[in-house]
C-alpha cells in the first residue's frame, strides 16, 4: 500500500467500491435464497391447502359417487385452485382435467419439492380416506408464475442495490473530497513552513475533530514560529543597528581624535613659526625704513614682508583651529540675528547667479554662542557653498529649524538645527571624511589654505555644538550644525540672558 | 636714556627686538632665560622688560609675577606667540595665546603683545608703556 500513490479521494473511493463488490454478491445471494423461499413456502402452502380442501370434498361428498361431479370438482381445481392437472385415481380408473397442455412426462405418485421433475410442476398426492372408495387426488400446480415473480423481486433488488452502490460511491468522493480538502490545506501550511514562509494562516474548518485538533496544533506551532521568527529578525536588527550605532561612534571618536592630534601638531607648529615671523618682519621693516623709496631691493623686501604677513594671518587661522576660540565669550544669543547679519554680508560676495533662501521656524529659542564666531561661521560656510557652485547657478538655502524629538546624531534633543545647504558639486566620501582637517583643500594651489572648515569645526566646537555634513556628487552638500537648545532655568540663572 | 631688557628663549627674537629698539633710541639689553634676567635686573637698573612667556624652567608668567613683587617700578610687556605645549604644569586649561597673554595680565604685565608683530607696533607699545613721547 505504501507504493500506491493514489489521491486521497481516489483511494478512499476504491475502498468503497471493493468492500461494495464483496459485499453485495453475497448480500444479493443472501436476500435472494430469503425471497425464493418465503415464495415458495406461499406456493407451497397453497397447494397443499388446496389439495386437502379438495380431498375433504371428496371424501364427505358424494363426488367419487358422480363422474359428473368428479369432473365438476377437477375442473374446479383448475378453474379455481391454480392448478394445470388435476386427477383422480381409483382402482386403474383415472378421471383427468388438465389446462393446457403441462408437459407432464410421469404424472407421480409421490410429493416432490418445489422446482423439482423439469417442468414447471409441483405435485401433490394425497389419498382419499373413505369408506367405500379407495381413491387418490393427484393434482399439479404450476409454478411459472411463482417463478417469474421471484424472477422479478430478484431483478427489483438487482437494480435497488446497483443504485445503492452508485450512491455509496459518489457520497464516499464527496465525503472523501471534503476530508481531503483540510488536509491538503494542511499540507500546503506545512509545506510553506517548511520552505520557510510563515505568513500563511492556516483557515481550515472542518468538522472532523482530529484534523481540527491537528489544524489547531499547526497553526499554534506556526504563530509560535511567526513568534520565534520575529524575534530573531528584531534582535538581528538591533544588533546590526548597534553595530552600526558603534561604528559610527568609533568614527566619530577617530575623527575627534586626529582633529584634537593635528591640532595640537598645528599649535605647536603656529607657536614656532610666530617666533620665526618676528625677526622676519622685524628685520624686513627696519631695512625697508633704510632703503630709499625707488631702490630694488625696496620692493623684494615689501613682497617678504607681505608673505609674513599672510604667514601671520595664516598661523593665526590655525590657532583658531587649535581651540582658540576656546576663549569665546559666549551667551544667550539669537541664531535669526546672525542669519541676518551673515546674509547682510554675503550679499556683497555673492554673485547674482545664486539664489539665496531661508527656511527659518517661526520660534527658534536661543542658544549659548558668540554672535561674532557664529556670524564668522556662517560666512565660512556660505563661502564655501558658493564656491562649490562658481560657474553656474545654484541656490544656497540657510535653514534655522527647532527638534524638539531630534531623530539622528549625537546631539541630545531638544536641539536646534543650523544648516547650509547648496546646489554645487558636491564632494565623494573621501573628502567629507578629511573636510574638517586643517590644510585640506580641494581648491587648487594658491586659492587658499584651506583652514576656512577646520576654523568652522573649531568655533562649533567652542559652542558646544556639533557639526555635521551630508554631500551627494553632483547634487549638493549640506551641513548641519546642532545646538543643544537651553531650557529655561539656564536662561534665568544666566546673568548674560537678564541683561539681554 | 631708558633702558629695556629682552628676555626670549629664541635668539632671533631678541635680536630682532633689540635691534628695532636699538634704532629707536633705547638701551636694550637681552638675555635668554628669567633666571638671567633676574641677575640682569639686579645688575643694572632697568625701565622695561619685554618677556616671552613660553620659555624652559621658569615660564614668563612666573617670571612676570616674581619681578612685579621684587622690582615694582619696572614696566612690563609680555610677548607670546600661542601654542599649547609645555604648559600643562603650570596652567592646565590656558592653552591658547588668549590665554597666556591673559595670564601675563594678571600677573601684572602692564601690556601684552602677540607675536608675530611689526616695527612700529613694537615700538608704539613700548613707548605706550614707557610714556608717549619719551623717546
Amino acid at each position: 500500500m505504501a507504493r500506491l500513490r493514489a489521491t486521497f479521494w481516489i483511494y478512499v473511493t476504491a475502498c468503497v467500491v471493493l468492500v461494495h463488490l464483496v459485499l453485495l454478491p453475497a448480500l444479493f445471494y443472501g436476500m435472494g435464497y430469503v425471497i425464493r423461499e418465503s415464495h415458495e413456502d406461499l406456493f407451497v402452502d397453497h397447494a397443499r391447502t388446496f389439495s386437502r380442501v379438495l380431498a375433504d370434498e371428496f371424501e364427505v361428498g358424494v363426488a367419487l359417487d358422480s363422474q359428473t361431479r368428479t369432473e365438476d370438482l377437477l375442473d374446479f381445481a383448475i378453474t379455481h385452485g391454480g392448478a394445470r392437472y388435476a386427477e383422480l385415481y381409483e382402482q386403474g380408473r383415472s378421471t383427468r382435467s388438465v389446462y393446457g397442455s403441462p408437459d407432464i412426462k410421469t404424472p407421480r405418485t409421490t410429493d416432490l419439492s418445489f422446482g423439482q421433475g423439469g417442468d414447471d410442476i409441483y405435485f401433490v398426492v394425497r389419498p382419499i380416506v373413505h369408506a367405500l372408495h379407495h381413491a387418490e387426488l393427484r393434482l399439479g400446480f404450476d409454478e411459472q408464475p411463482t417463478q417469474e415473480r421471484i424472477q422479478i423481486a430478484l431483478t427489483r433488488m438487482f437494480w435497488l442495490l446497483a443504485v445503492y452502490l452508485g450512491v455509496a460511491i459518489a457520497i464516499a468522493i464527496i465525503l472523501s473530497h471534503r476530508l481531503s480538502r483540510p488536509i491538503q490545506r494542511l499540507q500546503a501550511v506545512s509545506r510553506a513552513i517548511s520552505s520557510g514562509d510563515y505568513t500563511r494562516a492556516l483557515n481550515v474548518t472542518t468538522g472532523i475533530r482530529e484534523l481540527h485538533a491537528l489544524a489547531v496544533d499547526l497553526e499554534a506551532m506556526r504563530h509560535e514560529l511567526v513568534g520565534v521568527n520575529d524575534r530573531l529578525e528584531a534582535k538581528i536588527k538591533e544588533k546590526e543597528i548597534s553595530e552600526v550605532r558603534r561604528e559610527e561612534l568609533q568614527k566619530q571618536l577617530r575623527h575627534r581624535q586626529r582633529l584634537e592630534t593635528v591640532g595640537t601638531l598645528a599649535s605647536g607648529v603656529a607657536h614656532e613659526i610666530n617666533n620665526v615671523l618676528v625677526p622676519i618682519m622685524l628685520f624686513t621693516d627696519t631695512a625697508l625704513q633704510d632703503l630709499p623709496p625707488s631702490s630694488a631691493p625696496r620692493a623684494n623686501l615689501e613682497r617678504v614682508l607681505a608673505a609674513a604677513r599672510r604667514a601671520k594671518d595664516i598661523v593665526k587661522k590655525i590657532l583658531t583651529f587649535s581651540r582658540e576660540l576656546g576663549e569665546a565669550k559666549l551667551a544667550l544669543i539669537d541664531l535669526r540675528e546672525v542669519v541676518a547679519e551673515a546674509l547682510h554680508l554675503f550679499s556683497v560676495l555673492a554673485p547674482p547667479t545664486i539664489e539665496i533662501r531661508t527656511e527659518i521656524d517661526q520660534s527658534i529659542p536661543l542658544v549659548r554662542a558668540d554672535t561674532t564666531l557664529a556670524v564668522h561661521l556662517l560666512i565660512n560656510l556660505c563661502t564655501n557653498a558658493y564656491q562649490a557652485m562658481e560657474g553656474a547657478k545654484g541656490t544656497l538655502t540657510i535653514g534655522l529649524k527647532y527638534q524638539e524629538q531630534a531623530d539622528e546624531g549625537r546631539m541630545p534633543r531638544p536641539r536646534i538645527e543650523f544648516s547650509v545647504r547648496d546646489t554645487g558639486r558636491g564632494m565623494d566620501a573621501a573628502t567629507v571624511e578629511r573636510i574638517f582637517e586643517p590644510f585640506f583643500t580641494t581648491r587648487s594651489v594658491g586659492q587658499g589654505a584651506g583652514l576656512g572648515l577646520s576654523v568652522v569645526h573649531g568655533i562649533v566646537e567652542s559652542f558646544g555644538a556639533s557639526i555635521t555634513v551630508d554631500s551627494k556628487l553632483g547634487v549638493g552638500t549640506t551641513f548641519r550644525i546642532f545646538f543643544p537648545a537651553v531650557d529655561r532655568l539656564e536662561i534665568i540663572r544666566d546673568p548674560v540672558a537678564l541683561v539681554v | 636714556m631708558q633702558s629695556i631688557l629682552v628676555v626670549d628663549d629664541e635668539p632671533d627674537v631678541r635680536d630682532s627686538v633689540k635691534y628695532v629698539l636699538d634704532r629707536a633710541g633705547y638701551s636694550v639689553r637681552t638675555v635668554e632665560s628669567a633666571m638671567d634676567a633676574f641677575a640682569e635686573l639686579a645688575r643694572n637698573p632697568t625701565d622695561l622688560l619685554i618677556t616671552d612667556i613660553i620659555m624652559p624652567q621658569i615660564n614668563g608668567v612666573e617670571a612676570i609675577e616674581s619681578i612685579r613683587k621684587t622690582y615694582p617700578s619696572v614696566r612690563i610687556i609680555a610677548i607670546s606667540g600661542g601654542g599649547n605645549f609645555g604648559v600643562t604644569e603650570y596652567h592646565p586649561t590656558a592653552i591658547t595665546t588668549t590665554a597666556y597673554l591673559a595670564s601675563a595680565e594678571k600677573a601684572g604685565a602692564h601690556l601684552v603683545l602677540t607675536k608675530p608683530f611689526e616695527s612700529d607696533e613694537l615700538i608704539r607699545s613700548v613707548e605706550k608703556v614707557l610714556g608717549v613721547g619719551h623717546a
